[in-house]
């Protein structure tokens, strides 16, 4: 019978139970847009944040040694380098996931045709690759420097002695995109670097002729060496327990050991980039690295306020039109009652019906809510949300709470009129 | 003119008693109305304040603008960087650290050392990672790079001697602190800069300024080329990966605020236009009444518009009120500072408020009022 009849009001007053259902879609879907966005805002940010540049350096662990004890300077001393050849295994690490980019470096002073001698810089502009996993991967300065400022075009790889040149520099020379630069190779041979473009960063590169690296290996007789390797990876904001162990890992206990290297902070990662590169030291940039924590913090609480926000409005308004819903239908509750249905079983009926249609409107505004949320993501981040299952549970409590919120009071007033009255129409 | 003010008061009269009666009605109306202030005025005040506020934040990267001496010189006079403040007014500048770099020798090899104000560095390069304490600027103290430090081993509290370079003066120094940054700074040693320019006999003189103001790239690029007019002997350089960075994400950041809100505001549009919808087709009798009695379309239609006039006011400034709560809960959590009250928002939003809950009832009512009295008497 009870069924007979939440049938019959399904089939009687479709257009309103439809109208319901629309209305807790819509604020389902808008409560799903914002949860969804909200838990994915610090990777999405995390990301928008690697416009700052690497924020861990790795060089070799004697790099500086001869030098410092023996006041050699840099033309003079062995120094020791990175092997080219390790660069891959920064995929390897635990955290490779994390690691976004990276380019590797090789400075050193040429002498040009006209006898100046110039600092040059070889690295990779867009490198692809092959990793010892078998992915593939593309990456080196175009990554990583985005703030630079390139007149002309970047060098590519297919043209091994294409360079960029600093803006200042090419002042210096008096140099523009299209021109060559000839010089002198250390085993005395000659070269040409051809001007892809002029780069103006604001930093020592607008000092430099930053080239290819094999160019610079060759040019410096250096082949397969490079002094450093710029990462930029995503981290997690730093604690105590990082700072700790940044200080000495082998300071904490297995357990605060495991939970270290399992999480991607920037220290944990640079320790895993040292265990992986033979001779390296990976160290933390902390201008980067210290300042993403804060910023990361300040957006997913400012999200997160906006979201509460959000989803009290969806609440609100959606639970404003299930009882504005509810009132159309005194008339109908008053014959209930006047034909002697008790006041429980009329609110379950009710209920019944109006969970029925929000059941089926909340699973439309969740589908729609993720295409929502995927929109937001392509249109600011350029990239889709993850979607996150914990968002489902949450989805739940809100829309029992919409639910009940817009029926319960409305069903109480109308129970709390005579039949009579609610029947005769006044 | 005795007519026309019982007339008014009539209209009134009419209007309130139209929003007491239908006490859960109106409040339900209200409700959503409210709503809709609050995310006009909230979420405005939080867009607009965005990236002020976040930009501020962002100065955790450390200065955006070098003031480095050009025409020949390698100084700048200390004196003359109060002109460049002035200069910069309008922008709120977070610090400025002044440096003057100096090649000395610290046990008998030379280092390059800067002379700083160390009150400055904390708030302009806030990274610095401090083992030990910065040197107070009373004692003969230095702060040691972490590089310097492993390589003349030395730990926080131990001696060091300080000389110049041609050997004339030569003093124990105390190192109070060793800095890690990841960068060049760990080569360096640093010091307070008026002993350093004591030392170095170079009183009120620098090598170049670090500042962190919070502005646009695009207003740094401006003053850059105004101060290339104005004062020939300064160079200002804007730090492009700091700058330029800090303009991409503020401005997703903004993008995404003002998405959210856009999304936040359709719904409670939608919300607000079908409970006034709903208001007006309950009141059909009444309007069937109403017309029985002899009232033109004119006057229910005017009533109607007085009625939302009076509901959106009561509901926006409510909600005005709720976003400006909001808007400071934002503010205190997440900035550490309250926002500023906009008149011009709260305003806005109140005037909105208003106009769509009139619109959103004027347009059911014009379909309403065209019924005939006796059908919708009869309870059709």
């Amino acid at each position: 019978m009870f069924w007979q009849m939440v049938k019959g009001a399904v089939l009687r007053q479709g257009r309103q139970l439809l109208f319901v259902a629309l209305t807790v879609a819509l604020g389902v879907s808008l409560a799903t847009a914002m949860l969804n966005v909200m838990f994915d805002v610090g990777d999405k940010v995390n990301q928008e944040l690697k416009a700052f540049g690497a924020n861990i350096t790795v060089t070799s662990k004697n790099a500086s040694i001869l030098k410092d004890i023996y006041g050699l300077d840099n033309a003079s001393a062995p120094k020791e380098y990175l092997a080219e050849s390790d660069i891959g295994k920064l995929k390897t690490i635990f955290w490779t996931n994390n690691i976004v980019a990276f380019s590797p470096h090789l400075a050193g002073n040429l002498k040009l045709d006209g006898g100046s001698e110039v600092a040059v810089s070889g690295t990779w502009f867009d490198h692809y690759m092959k990793l010892p996993t078998g992915e593939e991967f593309s990456t080196g300065e175009q990554y990583l420097k985005s703030w630079w400022q390139v007149e002309g075009a970047w060098p590519k790889e297919t043209e091994p002695d294409s360079v960029l040149v600093g803006k200042t520099l090419a002042q210096k020379l008096n140099v523009k995109p299209g021109d060559s630069i000839s010089y002198v190779k250390k085993d005395g041979t000659k070269a040409v670097f051809r001007i892809a473009g002029l780069v103006s960063g604001g930093g020592e590169e607008d000092d430099q002729i930053v080239a290819q690296l094999p160019a610079v290996q060759q040019a410096l007789g250096l082949e397969g060496k490079i002094d450093s390797v710029n990462v930029s990876a995503m981290t997690t904001p730093e604690n105590e327990l990082a700072r700790r162990a940044a200080a000495n890992p082998k300071s904490l206990s297995l357990k605060e050991y495991e939970i270290w290297y399992c999480t991607s902070y920037v220290s944990s990662i640079a320790f895993q980039i040292e265990e992986v590169i033979a001779n390296s030291v990976a160290r933390p940039v902390r201008q980067i690295a210290e300042s993403e924590g804060r910023i990361l913090d300040k957006t997913q609480l400012l999200m997160l306020l906006i979201t509460v926000l959000s989803l009290l409005s969806a609440t609100m308004g959606v639970s404003n039109l299930v009882s504005a819903n509810i009132m159309e239908r005194s008339k109908e509750l008053g014959l209930l009652k006047a034909i002697g249905a008790t006041d429980r079983s009329v609110v379950i009926l009710v209920l019944t019906e109006i969970f029925m249609a929000g059941l089926i409107g909340g699973v439309a505004g969740y589908v729609a809510g993720l295409g929502f949320a995927q929109i937001i993501g392509h249109a600011v981040f350029g990239s889709s949300i993850a979607i996150n299952m914990l968002v489902i549970p949450i989805l739940i409590v809100l829309l029992i709470l919409m639910l009940l919120l817009g029926s319960l009071p409305a069903i109480r007033s109308l129970l709390g009129l005579h039949p009579a009255i609610v029947l005769h129409g006044r | 003119m005795l007519m026309n003010l019982q007339r008014i008061k009539m209209y009134l009269t009419m209007v309130t008693n139209a929003l007491l009666r239908r006490k859960l009605r109106m409040f339900i109306a209200l409700l959503a109305v409210a709503i809709g202030a609050t995310i006009i005025s909230g979420m405005i005040t939080v867009y607009k304040e965005v990236p002020e506020q976040m930009g501020r934040e962002f100065r955790a990267y450390g200065a955006n603008l070098l003031l480095l001496p050009a025409g020949g010189s390698t100084t700048i006079q200390e004196e003359k960087l109060q002109s460049v403040y002035q200069k910069l007014q309008g922008h709120e500048i977070v610090g400025s650290a002044p440096f003057l770099y100096e090649r000395l020798k610290i046990n008998e090899s030379p280092i390059l050392v800067g002379g700083t104000d160390f009150d400055m560095v904390k708030k302009v390069s806030p990274y610095w990672q401090i083992n030990g304490a910065m040197p107070s600027g009373s004692g003969k103290e230095l702060l040691l790079g972490y590089e310097l430090a492993e390589k003349f081993q030395v730990k926080p509290g131990e001696r060091i001697i300080l000389a110049l370079g041609d050997g004339s003066w030569e003093s124990p120094f105390t190192v109070s602190g060793i800095v890690r940054t990841g960068g060049k700074e760990e080569q360096f040693a640093y010091m307070d800069l008026k002993q350093m320019q004591e030392i170095v006999s170079k009183p009120g003189v620098i090598s170049m300024a670090q500042v962190s103001v919070v502005a646009s790239a695009a207003e740094l690029d401006a003053f850059t080329r105004q101060m290339a007019a104005e004062e020939p002997s300064i160079h200002p350089q804007t730090v492009k990966q700091i700058a330029s960075s800090e303009q991409t994400v503020l401005g997703k950041l903004q993008a995404l605020v003002l998405l959210v809100t856009v999304v936040v505001l359709l719904l409670t549009l939608v919300c607000v236009g079908t409970t006034m919808t709903e208001v007006v087709s309950e009141r059909r009798r009444e309007i069937g009444l109403k017309k029985a009695l002899g009232a033109d379309n004119r006057n229910i239609a005017a009533e109607f518009f007085g009625e939302s006039c009076m509901l959106g006011l009561l509901g926006g400034i409510l909600g005005t009120v709720c976003g400006y709560l909001f808007a400071q809960a934002v503010g205190t959590n997440v900035f550490g500072r309250s926002l500023q009250v906009s008149v011009p928002i709260a305003v806005m939003s109140v005037v909105l408020s208003i106009a769509v809950t009139a619109i959103a009832t004027m347009l059911p009512v014009r379909t309403a009022v065209k019924v005939e009295p006796a059908i919708v008497m009869r309870g059709e």
